[in-house]
């Protein structure tokens, strides 16, 4: 299914890679613009319920590179949660492989952190602060003080400073999402895996959160993996957006989204049509059948 | 008034604070007083002695029911020359011993439990036949394992509690949401690390809830334990005290020992878990 069309746009969008990650200082010492950072190659995932054995996706083929803001963008059922799951090495493909930097994918690590959608991702029984130090000290990454201070720098990037000392439950959803956030970014993944972090906020606070997102983004040049069902969110969030099939997931496409901060251009809207009609061409195929 | 597309738009006029007569009042002193649960609580408490020491004159029988005052004079007095409290602390040190022990083994119990599926199997069967036991039931054959002294409380004692923590334990790891276990798996915890930093403070309510009914459960096993047999190196606790006192007829003093018995569980509930609930689940928001 991915043609020829989709691999010339790409080599378009990897030519912006090169120059954006040559701005970037440090952050990959083998930083090859040219190589994937994430290389996904024809991952057929299956996983058994009590009943049935599932196929979630069908080999789906897809590479991110460094800096990359790559949206997986699917109805529900498409198997992309699934697919975000895998690369976090949480679960194995029955058929083809994940790679990070040419290192096959085989379990969960903190090369890759994971933001949920749910809000109980923050430890309850740890500050704000306790939380995004959490992980910097139990991976052995940074010592006790520099583990601190690292922490507080992320912290008052997501502007929850004064809420540094409080524990999640005295928080609202989008300051404890600000913190998984922070609790992520803290740790400099090479990539950050992102599950619909934003779905269950009200529409007030999603905006505000994908306008931080992408600010912190402008920031730091942090690669994301970002998965939603949302097309305007995948067209905002998004430089590039990978679009699946439903039951199972497969690649319908993978397209380069409007330029940042055209996301209410008249680009944008026709984006957002081009990609509903793909969504709902399926459905029209579906009906008939089934 | 049926045509739906020609309604006016309404505005109204809202009131300002100050023509309210009342918008933040404070309470009578009576209502303030009897909004402290405690209060209330003190209030019963005093009506039910009231009750008891009229009821107690009226029967006139001390040696079926001693007055309030009768039973607070033994107490004030056991407590004077030292008895109750030492036959207390006799008790508890047994109590300590064999609770602790008794969640020891619940914990390696349960880790061992969560790690494999016949260790689930085996916990789920063993709680599934010796919850419902009661450990005092034990006792004629800790009686005979052990002989008469502390081990066999020790061992009726770790009976009580064991089960109920273990039990208690793996329910709350096994609540532990999926997404906080992906997050510590995320951070390359695994094995005891993970129960350690994960699992226990996750499972933290439930583990508390188990301490509790262990507690409650030890607690009354010991004193029942120590009414059949209580000596144990030369010494009884509270239920050998009231067996004692029983047998001379010192009704005032039975009543004392059991006020004990009262008192110390109030102050365990009240004071030692109240204390914890507060520093922990509470101040987490993991209960309200």
């Amino acid at each position: 299914m991915p043609s020829g069309a989709t691999l010339a746009s790409r080599s378009a969008s990897s030519a912006v890679a090169k120059v954006r990650a040559a701005n970037v200082v440090g952050t990959d010492t083998q930083a090859d613009p040219s190589r994937p950072l994430l290389d996904v190659r024809g991952v057929t995932i299956q996983y058994k319920t009590q009943a049935h054995l599932i196929t979630a996706t069908y080999r789906v083929e897809f590479s991110v590179l460094q800096g990359d803001r790559f949206v997986l963008l699917g109805p529900s059922g498409c198997g992309k949660s699934t697919l975000l799951k895998a690369v976090g090495g949480y679960l194995q493909p029955t058929e083809g492989e994940i790679r990070l930097k040419g290192e096959l994918i085989t379990r969960p690590g903190p090369d890759r952190i994971m933001v949920f959608q749910e809000f109980d991702q923050l430890l309850p029984w740890k500050t704000v602060l306790e939380n995004v130090i959490f992980p910097l000290r139990t991976t052995g990454t940074l010592g006790a003080k520099a583990a601190h201070e690292r922490a507080m720098h992320y912290i008052e990037k997501v502007n929850l400073t004064k809420f540094a000392h409080s524990y999640p439950h005295m928080l609202s959803g989008g300051m404890k999402q600000r913190v998984a956030i922070a609790r992520g970014m803290a740790m400099e993944p090479d990539i950050l895996l992102m599950d619909e972090p934003f779905a269950a906020l009200d529409a007030l606070t999603r905006t505000r959160m994908q306008d931080e997102l992408l600010a912190l983004w402008d920031d730091t040049q942090f690669t994301v993996l970002f998965v939603t069902h949302s097309i305007p969110e995948a067209i905002k969030i998004g430089n590039r957006i990978l679009l699946l099939s439903p039951h199972p997931g497969q690649v319908k496409a993978e397209i380069n989204s409007v330029p940042r901060g055209q996301e209410n251009s008249n680009d944008a809207a026709a984006l957002g049509r081009e990609i509903h009609d793909m969504l709902f061409s399926d459905q029209i195929e579906e009906t008939p059948n089934g | 008034m049926a045509d739906a597309m020609h309604r006016e738009n309404i505005y109204s006029e809202t009131l300002g604070p100050e023509q309210f007569g009342i918008i933040e009042k404070p309470l009578t002193l009576v209502e303030k007083i009897y909004s402290q649960a405690w209060l209330r609580k003190v209030g019963i408490i005093v009506v039910l002695a009231l009750a008891w020491e009229f009821y107690a004159r009226w029967l006139d029988n001390s040696l079926l029911v001693p007055t309030f005052s009768d039973t607070m004079r033994a107490f004030a007095a056991g407590f004077g020359e030292g008895t109750i409290p030492s036959r207390a602390l006799s008790s508890l040190e047994v109590l300590l011993i064999g609770f602790a022990t008794g969640t020891l083994l619940a914990g390696l119990l349960t880790v061992f439990a969560i790690s494999t599926l016949i260790g689930t199997d085996f916990l789920e069967t063993m709680t599934a036949m010796f919850n419902p036991l009661p450990a005092i039931a034990l006792l004629p054959l800790a009686l005979i394992w052990f002989g008469l002294g502390m081990g066999s409380l020790v061992f009726v004692l770790v009976h009580s509690v064991m089960w109920a923590v273990a039990l208690n334990t793996l329910a709350g790891f096994r609540s532990v949401s999926t997404t906080v276990r992906m997050v510590g798996r995320n951070y390359n915890l695994n094995g005891l690390r993970f129960v350690g930093k994960i699992l226990i403070p996750a499972a933290f309510p439930s583990i508390l809830a188990g301490l509790k009914i262990g507690w409650a459960f030890a607690w009354r096993t010991l004193i029942a334990a120590e009414l059949v047999f209580g000596v144990s190196s030369g010494q009884g606790g509270l239920g050998w005290y009231i067996f004692e006192s029983k047998n001379q007829l010192n009704i005032p003093e039975v009543f004392a020992g059991l006020l004990t018995i009262i008192l110390i569980g109030l102050a365990v509930e009240n004071v030692v878990f109240r204390f914890i609930e507060t520093r922990t689940v509470q101040r987490w928001g993991m209960q309200s």
